[in-house]
């Protein structure tokens, strides 16, 4: 369980720092969001990483918790950079030449 | 006083050194890095692997109780190895469902001391019959002293690769100067810029799992790499025997009284171990000359949920059961060895954390891989005439299909063999491991023989096939098809059904990009598609 909701955390950790990227920024929204949000985001992701490393503190204590901390972290930064590919490819014009 | 210009200037030039000491020590040992990692990454599943490839072995549908098991297979000693100096035996888990034991045989030849070794069944405790194979452990094994050569220069090869990759970890973070930034970008269809980030992100998002497994692979085998230390403050057998009981609870036989004592009970010894430790976390128990009035018994603790290799045991006097010394901690040396080595082997975690660490290392796979065609790619933009290729960029390039896809070739044929070699072959496990490197013989063969892309697609498309099919050829070989298995919660065999499905997937995948863009490339080739071009220049997915 604590695996799932760290995951979780991390998950939305990276989202967060994804939308706060300027390049990510303009793949996802058109343009450069404004500096207030950006720094939003960049809260916003940061607090949810720290979230998922304390409830895997709080379940495992710190000597397990910072080594899964690191695979969860791993893991969510690998599923939100697959996403942004995926996302990034359907997005993309079909300009066929002809 | 430097100027700012001065400055960056210096900065620059720091970044390129890096960046050419990053190319370089990646690409002389790649192919050794590239076999470390993938098969140490399958050895997190050694157990597992280990099971799958013993399948006469049944499955355990509950772990039954190490103290009633160690009575067993010490009861059945009296009859498998009697009057034997010492033998060892790792007791059934949740991921071992057979216990493992060795013990002490007679000297073959003088100043040589022979083992015998064997599994046992936790229900009876007799010696089961199950078909000679390393299983899992061979790839473990291969993972750090590889093989057909003796281990100390393997381990001593791997070392150095190890180095290697520890300069290739810091150099590529200084020359990688937007981490941040560039966290999450990937251009795709780029050619060699596309390869660069896959390599940037592969490398970026498993960084401290990198950092950490390779620093912590050198720690593991320290003492061999830098051994003077050692030998200038530990000179006397009793220090040496000090220092192995920091390191390791596996003790020497001291010499027996010749006096006959019948044992105690073992049952008991366990039992008390299990209450300093919890239920089910003991893990092995050793016994020096059995029935012996000198009998020693050696309770150690299981791995799971400590961060540390380092040795916790009781002993015990063997005739009366009568605790003699407990050890729960070592000194701070052994301890930070004992959890950096525990952090590389990672057997402390749970399922889900062996899966992150299974994951993370596959990640580092695929970073080593996209190093090594990157190098190619760069390079044969470079190329006064692509269609023929200096000697060096040739080796290169044919190295990287036998080291990449002809590496999965040759595990699954290990797999195959484990399945196919009759059981009762002589030297059954060593043939296994002879069919893996002549078929990664073979591979290399056939790389160096087919032009570079039709090598790419055959091999690529070769482990994909043998992957899918293996699974069919365990369905018809053994009793523990996949249905059958999914059936009876056996996840195990299920488990690796489905990985061997998934990762023919994935070869098939890239099999498929590759040969497409050979298909396309004569027509593709244009100024507006650069990543189609650079790929179908390059090879797989190069």
């Amino acid at each position: 369980m604590s695996h799932v909701v760290a995951l979780m955390f991390s998950l939305a950790g990276f989202a967060a720092l994804a939308c706060a990227s300027r390049r990510q920024q303009r793949d996802l929204f058109g343009g450069s969001l404004g500096s207030a949000v950006t720094l939003g985001f960049r809260l916003a992701g940061g607090a949810a990483l720290l979230g998922a490393l304390a409830v895997l503190v709080a379940w495992h204590g710190w000597g397990l918790a910072l080594v899964m901390y690191s695979g969860h972290t791993s893991l969510a930064a690998g599923i939100v950079g697959a996403v942004l590919i995926v996302y990034g490819r359907s997005a993309r014009p079909k300009f066929r030449p002809r | 006083m430097t100027t700012k210009s001065e400055q960056q200037s210096a900065g620059r030039g720091i970044r390129q050194s890096m960046s050419e000491l990053h190319t370089w020590v990646g690409l002389l040992l790649g192919w050794v890095l590239y076999a470390m990692f993938l098969t140490g990454t399958v050895s997190y599943f050694k157990d597992e692997l280990s099971q799958w490839a013993r399948p006469e072995l049944a499955r355990l549908t509950e772990r039954p109780d190490a103290a009633v098991v160690a009575q067993r297979i010490a009861t059945a000693f009296d009859k498998v190895a009697p009057g034997t100096s010492q033998w060892s035996v790792r007791l059934p888990d949740d991921r071992n469902n057979s216990a493992y034991a060795f013990w002490r045989t007679a000297s073959r030849e003088p100043g040589q001391r022979g083992f015998a070794e064997g599994h046992f069944d936790p229900a009876t405790g007799e010696r089961v019959a199950a078909r000679d194979t390393l299983g899992g452990d061979f790839f473990y094994r291969f993972h750090f002293q590889f093989h057909y050569m003796p281990v100390p220069w393997g381990r001593w090869l791997a070392g150095i690769a190890a180095m290697f990759m520890l300069v290739a970890i810091i150099s590529g973070v200084i020359t990688h100067k937007k981490i941040f930034v560039d966290f999450f970008t990937f251009r795709w269809g780029k050619g060699q810029r596309s390869w660069l980030d896959a390599h940037n992100m592969l490398s970026v998002f498993g960084l401290p799992f990198h950092a950490m497994i390779t620093y912590t692979g050198l720690v593991t085998l320290m003492a061999m790499y830098m051994p003077w230390g050692g030998q200038v403050a530990i000179k006397s057998p009793a220090e040496r025997q000090q220092l192995q009981a920091e390191l390791s609870a596996f003790t020497q036989p001291g010499k027996p009284s010749g006096q006959k004592v019948p044992m105690a009970s073992i049952t008991e010894m366990v039992r008390e171990a299990q209450q300093r430790w919890g239920h089910d976390n003991v893990g092995r128990v050793n016994v020096t000359h059995s029935g012996d009035a000198a009998a020693r018994v050696t309770v150690t603790r299981g791995d799971s949920g400590r961060l540390s290799m380092s040795p916790q045991y009781m002993e015990f006097e063997g005739t009366t059961g009568r605790l003699l010394s407990a050890r729960d901690e070592v000194g701070g040396a052994a301890e930070t060895r004992g959890v950096l080595y525990a952090l590389h082997l990672g057997r402390f975690g749970d399922g889900f954390t062996r899966w992150l660490y299974f994951l993370v290392s596959l990640a580092g796979t695929a970073m080593v891989g996209t190093g090594l065609v990157m190098w190619t790619v760069k390079r044969r933009q470079k190329l006064s005439d692509p269609a023929r290729p200096h000697i060096g960029f040739r080796l290169v390039e044919r190295l990287n299909i036998a080291g990449i896809a002809g590496l999965s070739i040759a595990m699954t044929a290990f797999l195959w063999g484990n399945r196919l070699l009759p059981t009762t072959l002589a030297g059954r496990a060593n043939w296994e491991v002879d069919l893996f490197f002549i078929v990664w013989a073979l591979a290399l063969g056939h790389a160096l023989l087919r032009p570079v892309r039709a090598a790419w697609v055959e091999q690529l498309g070769a482990a994909s096939v043998l992957l899918f099919l293996l699974p069919v050829l365990n369905a018809a070989t053994t009793q523990r098809p996949f249905w059958h298995s999914v059936a009876q919660g056996d996840w195990v065999f299920a488990g690796i059904d489905l990985m061997c499905w998934a990762f023919a997937a994935l070869h098939l995948v890239l099999a498929r990009r590759t040969a497409r863009h050979h298909l396309a490339a004569p027509i593709k080739r244009r100024a507006d598609r650069p990543g189609a071009a650079a790929i179908a220049s390059g090879g797989a997915a190069e």
